[in-house]
């Protein structure tokens, strides 16, 4: 504000386009995803097993977060339909500006996060008590069941690299080809001033207190086996 | 656990260097194995044909006793089933001692789980084995009198054979 050489109107301020639990949920995964492949690859069973329930619990508060976290957050607002994605593939922006997930971007989440998810779910039903680790939720399926589930798993991880690789390819696309930046604001939460764009407001402590609970409460209770289930 | 190791490694060291910049280091198993291979050329042996040649026998037991296991989860085990795998557990039982040659040990720096208590005590290893050869042998005998409550039961005992020689000679791998 003193700065001698500020201009004299002020700038519109950055535009708050992810909120903060919603950024460490993004970098957490693939933080978590590299400590689940190096344990696997190490035999570090007792380690794979324990990030992978915090993987769990991260997945099941981004789902939560999908309907009671802000705006950019929720699945109802980036969630589209064939028609919007093809017009946006189109280039045709007549939706006028917008922040948050593209539909072909909402799709690609829903997609990593499915994957995610199903490897993760895998995991819980995976190994042979004669044979070392099992997932928790092991003793609730026939040993052949687990023996095809744990083979999945181990197959599956191939799948799941293929769509990072693929979702790295779009971010580099995105910011060669199209001059867009979509790492800063996952980083920093805010983008550049956009004109008629507002931004989501604060964060609610309360609903992120409520589904951090909720999901930590969830993975607990798979990670004991979800009694009475087992 | 290994078979999709080196298409996993391109992967996922592609993965690290574009996310994040602590990559993981390589197994810490691959240096010390030089020096383990300059030891070995005291005694000549290929211990990788012999890491793999153990590796597979155990697959193939393990393999086998998931199989049985499959069965007396059925209403009505395939008993001829039970019998045959049985029996292929005892075969392999009785490689087990000639795969552990001196130096092919985790403290060997070998990427195994074999613990350096089994050259330590080797009475005793040799002694878990027999159990696992004595057991498989009684299983495949009583699968073919059809008694499933005393085909499962053995099937346990023949479990516990397993068990016990991995909790004495085996990397706890649970840690």
């Amino acid at each position: 504000m003193n700065d001698p050489l500020a201009p004299a109107t002020a700038s519109p301020p950055d535009v708050r386009v992810w909120d903060v639990l919603l950024r460490l949920t993004h970098w957490s995964f693939p933080l978590l995803i590299l400590v689940m492949w190096w344990t696997a690859e190490n035999d570090k069973w007792a380690w794979h097993r324990r990030t992978g329930l915090v993987l769990l619990a991260i997945l099941a508060f981004r789902v939560l977060w999908g309907f009671i976290g802000p705006e950019t957050a929720r699945f109802a607002s980036f969630v589209k339909g064939p028609k919007a994605v093809l017009a946006y593939l189109r280039g045709d922006t007549g939706a006028g500006p917008a922040i948050g997930h593209s539909p072909i971007g909402g799709w690609s989440t829903m997609v990593l996060l499915g994957a995610m998810l199903a490897q993760v779910s895998m995991g819980l039903f995976a190994g042979d008590p004669y044979d070392g680790m099992t997932g928790p939720l092991n003793p609730l399926v026939g040993v052949m069941t687990a023996d095809m589930i744990t083979e999945w798993h181990e197959t599956f991880f191939n799948v799941l690299a293929g769509l990072i690789v693929l979702h790295l390819a779009a971010i580099v696309f995105y910011a060669s080809v199209k001059h867009d930046d979509l790492v800063s604001p996952m980083l920093s939460g805010a983008r550049p001033p956009l004109a008629g764009v507002a931004g989501i407001g604060p964060l609610s402590w309360a609903r992120g207190l409520l589904a951090i609970a909720l999901a930590a409460g969830f993975a607990l209770w798979v990670a004991y086996g979800a009694p009475p289930l087992t | 656990m290994q078979r999709y190791k080196s298409s996993r490694f391109v992967v996922a060291a592609l993965l690290a260097g574009a996310v994040i910049a602590c990559s993981p280091e390589a197994p810490p198993a691959d240096a010390p194995v030089d020096a383990a291979a300059a030891d070995a050329a005291t005694a000549p042996v290929d211990v990788a044909a012999v890491l793999k040649a153990r590796e597979d026998n155990f697959e193939g037991i393990g393999d086998a006793f998931k199989a049985v296991r499959g069965e007396l989860e059925k209403g009505t085990p395939d008993f001829t089933l039970i019998a045959t795998k049985a029996t292929e557990i005892n075969t392999a039982a009785g490689k087990i001692e000639g795969h552990f040659p001196a130096g092919t040990s985790v403290d060997d720096g070998y990427k195994t789980e074999a613990l350096a208590t089994i050259w330590e005590k080797p009475e005793e290893f040799k002694a878990a084995g027999q159990k696992l050869i004595d057991e498989s042998a009684k299983l495949a005998a009583l699968a073919g009198e059809g008694d499933k409550a005393a085909v499962a039961a053995q099937a346990m005992a023949m479990g516990g054979a397993c068990k016990g020689c991995h909790d004495k000679f085996r990397l706890d791998d649970k840690k």
